[in-house]
C-alpha cells in the first residue's frame, strides 16, 4: 500500500491514512482497545453500557445535541462494543471531516455520563437480554461463544441480568478512564482526504489525551472449550451451531484458511450449500465462517432446519468437512480463489470499505498491508495447503450447541 | 458531484434496458427486473412467486442447477435474487471485465425449464424458510399486520407462503405462473457500472432478443386498509411487539420522500421515538417505517417490549403521533434529516449494485430512472410545510390498524 501513510502520533494515536481522490466521502474508524475482555468478572456488560453512554452528554452538549451536531453534518456513523475493542465508524463529504474528527473527540474525551442516561441504558440492556430470548440465531451465538471462548473471551456484550444489576455509574467512569486513551487508541482513515491535513487534525483533538504510552496490544489467551450442549426451547426448527480451532489472521497459513472457507461457504456452488441445501432440502440457511480475535481464530458452522432433520443435518455438515480434506479438486480451490479476490472490485471497493480494511490491519498486524500481498498469499494457495492446513486443524475437539425442541441423537 | 449518464432502451420483444455508466467504479451489476410478486398471486397459490425465484437457479436447458451456481462463482460475483409484494429481483456484481458472462447467465437463468426432478426438494428448501420465519418474532408481527390491514386482498398473505399452500404446489401449475409473469415484456434489464452502453444494448439483443412477449399482465386492484385491533397471541414470544399502521401514500406518490423524511424524523436514529421512548427504558427497539407499494402504502409506527409495557408504549407512540400532528415540524429537524440523506447517497453511488437497487426502486415507482442529483433535488423538495401536507391528507393521531403480538393477549377482546 504505498501511498498508505502510517504513523503514530505524538499525543499516542496510532494512525493510517488511505488517500483516495476520487472519491465523494471520507470514511473513518476509531478502534479504543477496551471491549468486553477489560470488563471486571462481576461486571459483564459494562463494556457495552460505556459505550452506549458516551453520546448521552459531554461537556459541551446535551445527549441531543450533540447528536444533532452529527446530524448537522449528514455524518452517517455507528458505535459498537467487541471482545477487544469498542469501535466509531464515522462516513462523511470531505467537507465535514474536520467537524466529524472534532465531535468524536469531544465525544470519547469529555463524556459527562448523566446519571439517568446510565440508569436507563442498563435498563435497556436488561430489556434486550430478554429480546434475545427471541432471536435464535442470536441465541445459539452467545452459548456457542461462551461454551468455546470461555469467560473471557466468550463473554457476551449485553452481560448477563445479575451482573447488570451490580453496575454502577462510578463503574463507567473508571471503566473510561482506563481504557479510552490516545495510547489505546487506531485510527483508520480513507476516501477523498490529504493524509497529512488528515494527520495534523487528528494530532490537533486528540492531543493530551490520557496515555500516549501504547498498551493493550496483547493477545488475550483463552481455553478452548470442546463440549456438546443442548438447550430446550419451544421453536419450529432446531438451531446448531459449532467450531473448532482454526488459525489467527496473522498465522501464514490465514489465507488457507480463508480458502478453505470459500471452498466449504462462498458461494451457492461451496461444499455446504450444494450438499446440505440443494441436494438434500435440509435446510434454508448453512453457513460457514470464522471469528479472529488477536492471536486465534475459531472455525464456525451454523445452520438450522426442522427437529426431525437436525441428526442428518449434522452429520452431513460433519462429512463434508471431513470429505474436504480428501477430494478437493483443483477447479473448487480456484473457484473460491476466484470469489476471494473479486471481491476486492467489488464490495470491497467501496471507501467504507477500504476504510474498515485498514482498521483491520492496524488492529491485527499493527500496520497496513497492501491489498496487493494479502491478494497474492490467497492466489498461491494449492490444494496440498488446504490439506496440509485441514490435517493441522481437525475437526476432532468441537464445541457444539443445539437450541430447540430436540438434542442431537435423541432418538 | 456530477451525474452519470443513464441510457433507456427497448428490444423489439418490449424487454426494456437501462444503462447506467459509472465511469471511476471498477465493478458492473446486471439484473433482471420481474414485475411479479406475492401480489399477482390468488390465495390458494400464495407463496408461488418466491418458490418460483428459488426454481430459477435450478436449470436451464443449457445448464443445470450445479452448473448455474458454479459459472456464478467462477466469476466471482456477488449475486443473489429476492421477492417482494410487487417484483422479483436477480443480480450479479462482478469485476467489470466480465460483464458478458454475467449478463449471459443471469439471461439463461430467465429461461428456466424448472426442472421437474428439482422440485420437491426445494419445496422442502422454502418450507424450512418459512419455518425459520415462524421462529423469528418481528417476521411473525410483520405478517400478521399484513394479513390484517390488508384482509381479502392479495397484500394480506405473506411473501413466503404458507405451510398450506406451498406444500401443495405443483410444478406444471408454476409453469403456467413462470410463462406469464417472466415474459419479455414484463422485465426490465438494468445495468448499472464501468461499462459502454452500445456494448450493454448489443449484448442484451444477443442474449435476450429471442424472447417472446405475452402482453400486459393484468391490473393490480387497490387494496381497502381496514382500521381496528387485532391481537395474537403466541406465548413462547417473550416481548410484545405493539405496531400502529396507518394509511399512507404509495412509492409513486409525490409525498412519497416526505414520508420517508417524517418517519425519520419521529423514528429513525436521532428521532423523537428514540429520545422520548427508548431513552426513557421503555422499549429497547421502537421506530417507523414508510411501507410503500406502487399505489398504496403503510406508516408503521412500531416498538417491541415487555408485555407488561404494552401500554406505556402504545401511549408514547401515540403521544409523539398527536405531538407532530398539532405542532409543525422545526425546520432544523427536516434538515437534519436531508443532511443524512445527503451523505448516504454519496455514499451509495460508490457502488453499482446500490445504484442498481435505486433504479430498481424508480422503475417501478416512476417508470424511469433519476440521476443521484435528481434524487438529492427531491431530497431537497423535502420541507415542514410538505410534512404539514402530508399529515392533513395521511393522518397518524387517529384511526389506523392497531397490532398486538406476543405472549399476552392484549388490548383484551371486548377492545377489538
Amino acid at each position: 500500500m504505498t501511498d498508505t501513510l502510517h504513523t503514530k502520533l505524538s499525543c499516542g494515536l496510532e494512525c493510517a491514512v488511505q488517500p483516495l481522490p476520487d472519491r465523494h466521502v471520507v470514511a473513518f474508524q476509531i478502534r479504543v482497545l477496551g471491549g468486553t475482555c477489560g470488563e471486571p468478572e462481576a461486571k459483564l456488560g459494562l463494556a457495552r453500557i460505556v459505550t452506549e453512554t458516551l453520546d448521552k452528554g459531554t461537556a459541551r452538549h446535551t445527549g441531543p445535541e450533540l447528536l444533532d451536531a452529527f446530524d448537522s453534518l449528514g455524518a452517517h456513523h455507528r458505535a459498537g462494543t467487541g471482545r477487544e475493542t469498542a469501535t466509531f465508524t464515522c462516513t462523511v463529504l470531505p467537507e465535514h471531516f474536520e467537524p466529524a474528527v472534532a465531535l468524536h473527540a469531544e465525544m470519547l474525551r469529555t463524556p459527562t455520563f448523566p446519571a439517568d442516561a446510565f440508569e436507563v441504558n442498563v435498563e435497556l440492556a436488561r430489556q434486550e437480554l430478554l429480546a434475545l430470548q427471541d432471536d435464535p440465531q442470536g441465541l445459539v451465538d452467545k452459548y456457542l461463544n461462551a461454551q468455546a471462548f470461555g469467560p473471557v473471551l466468550g463473554r457476551h456484550a449485553l452481560g448477563e441480568r445479575d451482573t447488570l444489576d451490580r453496575l454502577t455509574r462510578d463503574d463507567v467512569v473508571e471503566f473510561w478512564q482506563t481504557h479510552f486513551q490516545a495510547g489505546r487508541m487506531l485510527v483508520a482513515v480513507a476516501g477523498a482526504i490529504e493524509p497529512q491535513h488528515a494527520l495534523a487534525l487528528l494530532e490537533e483533538h486528540f492531543a493530551g489525551f490520557g496515555t500516549a504510552q501504547q498498551d493493550a496490544r496483547l493477545p488475550v489467551a483463552f481455553g478452548f472449550g470442546a463440549e456438546t450442549r443442548h438447550y430446550p426451547k419451544d421453536l419450529e426448527q432446531e438451531q446448531l451451531g459449532l467450531c473448532w480451532p482454526g488459525v489467527a489472521v496473522t498465522d501464514p497459513d490465514f489465507p488457507v484458511q480463508q480458502v478453505t472457507l470459500g471452498v466449504l461457504s462462498g458461494g451457492m456452488s461451496a461444499r455446504l450449500f450444494t450438499e446440505v441445501r440443494e441436494k438434500q432440502g435440509l435446510v434454508y440457511w448453512v453457513g460457514a465462517w470464522q471469528e479472529t480475535p488477536r492471536g486465534a481464530g475459531l472455525i464456525f458452522l451454523g445452520a438450522s432446519t426442522r427437529p426431525e432433520r437436525c441428526d442428518r443435518t449434522y452429520a452431513t455438515l460433519l462429512a463434508e468437512v471431513d470429505r474436504l480434506g480428501k477430494d478437493l479438486t483443483e477447479e473448487e480451490l480456484q473457484r473460491a480463489i476466484t470469489g476471494l479476490v473479486a471481491a476486492q472490485d467489488t464490495r470491497g471497493d467501496t471507501t467504507r470499505a477500504r476504510c474498515a480494511e485498514l482498521g483491520s490491519d492496524l488492529f491485527y498486524y499493527g500496520h497496513p498491508v497492501s491489498r496487493e500481498k494479502k491478494l497474492a498469499w490467497v492466489r498461491v494457495v494449492t490444494r496440498a495447503d488446504v490439506e496440509r492446513y485441514l490435517a493441522g486443524h481437525p475437526r476432532d475437539r468441537l464445541s457444539v450447541v443445539t437450541l430447540g425442541p430436540r438434542a442431537l441423537g435423541a432418538d | 458531484m456530477a451525474d452519470n449518464p443513464y441510457t433507456l432502451h427497448r428490444l423489439a420483444n418490449g424487454l426494456q434496458i437501462v444503462i447506467e455508466c459509472m465511469p471511476d467504479v471498477r465493478s458492473v451489476a446486471v439484473g433482471f427486473l420481474v414485475r411479479t410478486g406475492s401480489r399477482d398471486e390468488t390465495p390458494e397459490v400464495a407463496g408461488v412467486s418466491h418458490f418460483l425465484e428459488h426454481m430459477m437457479f435450478k436449470g436451464t436447458a443449457r445448464r443445470t442447477w450445479r452448473q448455474i451456481t458454479v459459472d456464478f462463482d467462477r466469476l466471482g460475483s456477488t449475486y443473489n435474487a429476492y421477492t417482494s409484494a410487487e417484483r422479483t429481483i436477480y443480480y450479479g456484481w462482478v469485476p467489470h471485465d466480465l460483464l458478458e458472462p454475467q449478463l449471459e447467465l443471469l439471461a439463461d437463468m430467465m429461461q428456466s425449464r424448472l426442472p421437474p426432478e428439482e422440485f420437491d426438494t426445494e419445496k422442502n428448501v422454502v418450507l424450512e424458510e418459512i419455518a425459520m420465519s415462524k421462529d423469528q418474532l418481528e417476521h411473525v408481527a410483520m405478517d400478521f399486520l399484513q394479513e390484517q390491514v390488508f384482509a381479502g386482498h392479495p397484500l394480506a398473505w405473506p411473501i413466503l407462503g404458507y405451510d398450506h399452500t406451498v406444500g401443495p404446489l405443483s410444478r406444471d401449475g408454476m409453469d403456467g405462473y413462470f410463462r406469464q409473469r417472466y415474459a419479455a415484456d414484463n422485465l426490465t434489464l438494468i445495468v448499472t457500472g464501468n461499462l459502454n452502453p452500445t456494448v450493454v444494448i448489443d449484448l442484451a439483443d444477443k442474449y435476450c432478443g429471442a424472447w417472446q412477449p405475452a402482453g400486459a399482465p393484468a391490473e393490480r386492484r387497490l387494496p381497502a386498509l381496514r382500521q381496528g385491533t387485532s391481537v395474537q397471541q403466541v406465548e413462547r414470544f417473550k416481548q410484545q411487539i405493539v405496531a400502529l399502521a396507518c394509511p399512507s401514500v404509495g412509492s409513486a406518490d409525490p409525498l412519497a420522500e416526505t414520508a420517508g423524511a417524517l418517519a425519520t424524523i419521529l423514528g429513525g436514529e436521532n428521532s423523537r421515538f428514540y429520545w422520548n421512548i427508548i431513552q426513557t427504558g421503555i422499549s429497547p427497539r421502537a421506530g417507523v417505517f414508510h411501507l410503500d407499494y406502487r399505489d398504496c402504502g403503510l406508516l408503521v409506527l412500531w416498538g417491541a417490549c415487555q408485555p407488561e409495557n404494552a401500554e406505556r408504549l402504545l401511549d408514547a407512540m401515540r403521544a409523539e403521533a398527536a405531538k407532530i400532528s398539532t405542532e409543525k415540524v422545526a425546520t432544523h429537524e427536516v434538515q437534519r434529516v436531508k443532511n443524512i440523506r445527503r451523505t448516504g447517497l454519496a455514499i451509495e453511488a460508490e457502488a453499482p449494485y446500490h445504484r442498481f437497487g435505486q433504479i430498481v426502486e424508480d422503475m417501478e415507482c416512476r417508470g424511469h430512472p433519476r440521476t443521484v442529483n435528481q434524487m438529492l433535488a427531491d431530497v431537497d423538495a423535502v420541507s415542514a410545510d410538505t410534512i404539514q401536507q402530508y399529515l392533513a391528507r395521511c393522518p397518524i393521531d387517529r384511526g389506523g390498524h392497531l397490532v398486538s403480538v406476543g405472549p399476552r393477549a392484549w388490548p383484551a377482546a371486548s377492545n377489538c
